[in-house]
């Protein structure tokens, strides 16, 4: 339990990593891969307490992940986090109005791999997450802004390939998390914030199945090994969607990824004064 | 199989879901009218009250409005019909906004007497009043302390509160004149109110729609008026109101006429007790619709105003001598 929070916080906090570097291109089992990419896309998002009207314009985001190949289930187990971002500024169609949206969600993790050829890597467990956010339209006065909380539990899978080409190591991956039950913060159909400050409260913790808020994430990457460091490119397909208390939402967002890999061992005591083995 | 047992889960999540989206409506005259009036229709609050009181009939109106649209209108011939079919609400709280204009129904402070002459007011203030963020005040010469206060969204707080009161401490009445306010923000309202009583009171209920139907309300929340920890007033108040007081205004009158040592005096509110909420339509125009309902401490409607304690009208004759029939006889009962 220990050694997963500690890759939580590494997640997290990319100064408190402490640990050996590997060679790059390929997760090692037994290793941690951090990944930070940042994205640059665009988002299409609807939520009908602000406006009827879809709104839609260019997405900043970031995505920090650890990978790790934990040594149980005889290492067909892995352990991941990912710690997600993302900063939106839309505008309806007729450009008479902007949304502002923010949003910052973490997960993690457990999966369980099969490998059907030694290149081939199939994934499939589960993660939990909780997301926070808002949205924020500048023109509407009383109901001007959206806030976002949710957690649910997801289903996972995905699938790494490794490569070779020109001698080197490249590894493929795909993954999409599905989640499958949770819980949402949303104001009644007419409720008003200030209702809910005044101490109201009309169903505004909704559970969340994907019959009502069918949502999925999809990446997909290609890591490329330059010395010392690992390139990632990939590209991010973001769904969110969600219809309680008669309140349609959908965040849509779809955004290029380029950022870098590095893979980490953490050192028992003992391994760090013998120098450590790193084989 | 058992592996495979997530991949069908996950593929029929895939096909329970979809994508989740609202019903469009094209960029056209029809399209907008048609938008507007589904807006109108889900989620204002006062369809079935109007019903009753006005005989408000939504879906004539929609037919009624449809015929005046034709395919080569202007822009601003489009406004003027929809602002026309809002206007059958006969609510403040109701406007269509476009580059141009401000689409308005004030036939709640427009079709009655005002009750306020601006210049005649201002000789009461003098020269030498206080200001404390837009609430005005000063002591008459009969030892009674006058308050102005015209805009709710001034900025009013328990600072500027504690020190207009203590001000006026040593008066043996206060009036508050709030004519002319046309509302602003509620939690202002409330702070200013709750400076008149010792103890919680019940003042009001609000609901707002749970769904799109007509009728398809919360159940009515208490909304109680809780005493300052500040300084109160401990003397006879008289709040003057007209037809321009309207929104948070009108619900300040209503806090204040639950408080044992307040009475209001002049003519009725202009009403405005929906909370409004903003839309819009395919084309860009902004709409503002009432959404959340607030009633008053009997659970009856206050959307068309509120009654005062003391009726009084301004009297012409007194405007032509200078003097202000609401804020005389407001200090007569002060000092009796």
């Amino acid at each position: 339990m220990r050694r997963i929070l500690l890759y939580i916080i590494i997640g997290i906090c990319p100064a408190l990593i402490h640990g050996q570097d590997l060679q790059p291109s390929v997760p090692v089992e037994g290793a941690t891969s951090v990944g930070t990419v940042v994205g640059l896309g665009r988002a299409s998002q609807l939520d009908t307490y602000l406006s009827p009207l879809s709104y839609s314009g260019p997405q900043l985001s970031f995505l920090r992940e650890t990978f790790h190949l934990t040594k149980r289930a005889n290492r067909r187990l892995s352990f991941q986090t990912i710690l997600q971002g993302a900063f939106s500024h839309t505008e309806n169609a007729t450009s008479t109005a902007y949304d502002w949206a923010g949003r910052l969600g973490f997960d993690a993790g457990w999966h369980y791999h099969w490998c059907p050829m030694p290149a081939l890597r199939l994934m499939a467990g589960g993660m939990v997450g909780t997301d926070i956010g808002f949205l924020y339209n500048d023109r509407n006065r009383n109901n001007p802004a959206q806030g976002r909380l949710n957690a649910d539990v997801s289903a996972s899978v995905g699938a790494r390939y490794r490569l070779r080409l020109f001698r080197q190591s490249f590894v493929l991956r795909y993954q999409a998390c599905l989640p499958l039950a949770g819980a949402m913060f949303s104001p009644g159909y007419g409720q008003s914030y200030y209702e809910i400050s005044q101490g109201n409260r009309d169903h505004n913790v909704v559970a969340t199945w994907p019959g009502n808020a069918f949502s999925l994430w999809q990446m997909v990457n290609v890591d490329i090994p330059l010395r010392r460091y690992t390139l990632r490119l990939g590209y991010l397909d973001d769904i969110r969607q969600s219809h309680a208390n008669h309140i349609k939402v959908h965040d849509i967002s779809r955004s290029f990824l380029i950022g870098f890999v590095r893979h980490f061992r953490l050192l028992k005591k003992n391994e760090r004064e013998e120098g450590g083995d790193l084989q | 199989m058992k592996r495979y047992g997530i991949l069908i889960l996950l593929f029929g999540a895939l096909l329970l879901g979809g994508c989740v989206s609202e019903e469009t409506f094209e960029d056209t005259p029809e399209g907008n009218l048609e938008a507007l009036w589904q807006i109108i229709d889900e989620r204002y609050c006062f369809l079935d009250y109007k019903a009753q009181a006005i005989g408000l009939d939504w879906d004539a109106v929609r037919l009624d409005y449809r015929r005046r649209l034709s395919p080569s209108m202007t822009r601003l011939q489009l406004f003027e019909v929809l602002c026309g079919m809002l206007g059958e609400l006969r609510d403040g709280h109701v406007n269509l906004y476009c580059s141009a204009d401000v689409g308005r129904d004030w036939s709640w402070k427009d079709d009655y007497p005002a009750n306020l002459d601006h210049e005649v007011r201002e000789s009461y203030l003098g020269t030498d009043y206080r200001i404390a963020a837009g609430l005005r005040y000063r002591i008459l010469d009969d030892n009674i302390g006058y308050a102005v206060f015209d805009d709710f969204s001034s900025g009013l707080g328990d600072g500027n509160l504690d020190d207009a009161l203590y001000y006026l401490r040593l008066c043996d009445g206060l009036i508050i004149d709030v004519r002319g306010n046309g509302g602003g923000l509620l939690s202002t309202a409330e702070r200013f109110s709750s400076r008149f009583t010792n103890e919680k009171r019940l003042v009001g209920y609000i609901s707002h729609k749970r769904g799109k139907g007509h009728s398809d309300f919360s159940k009515p929340m208490a909304e109680y008026l809780e005493p300052s920890k500040r300084l109160r007033w401990q003397k006879p108040a008289i709040v003057l109101t007209n037809r321009e007081c309207f929104s948070a205004t009108n619900t300040f009158v209503r806090n204040m006429q639950q408080c044992p040592l307040v009475r209001t005096l002049g003519d009725q509110t202009g009403g405005g007790s929906g909370m409004p909420f903003n839309s819009e339509l395919p084309n860009g125009w902004l709409v503002r619709y009432s959404a959340c309902v607030m009633y008053d401490a009997q659970m009856q409607q206050i959307e068309f105003g509120i009654p005062p304690d003391i009726p009084c009208s301004l009297d012409s004759a007194d405007v032509a001598r200078g003097r202000d029939t609401l804020i005389e006889t407001a200090r007569m009962m002060l000092r009796k």
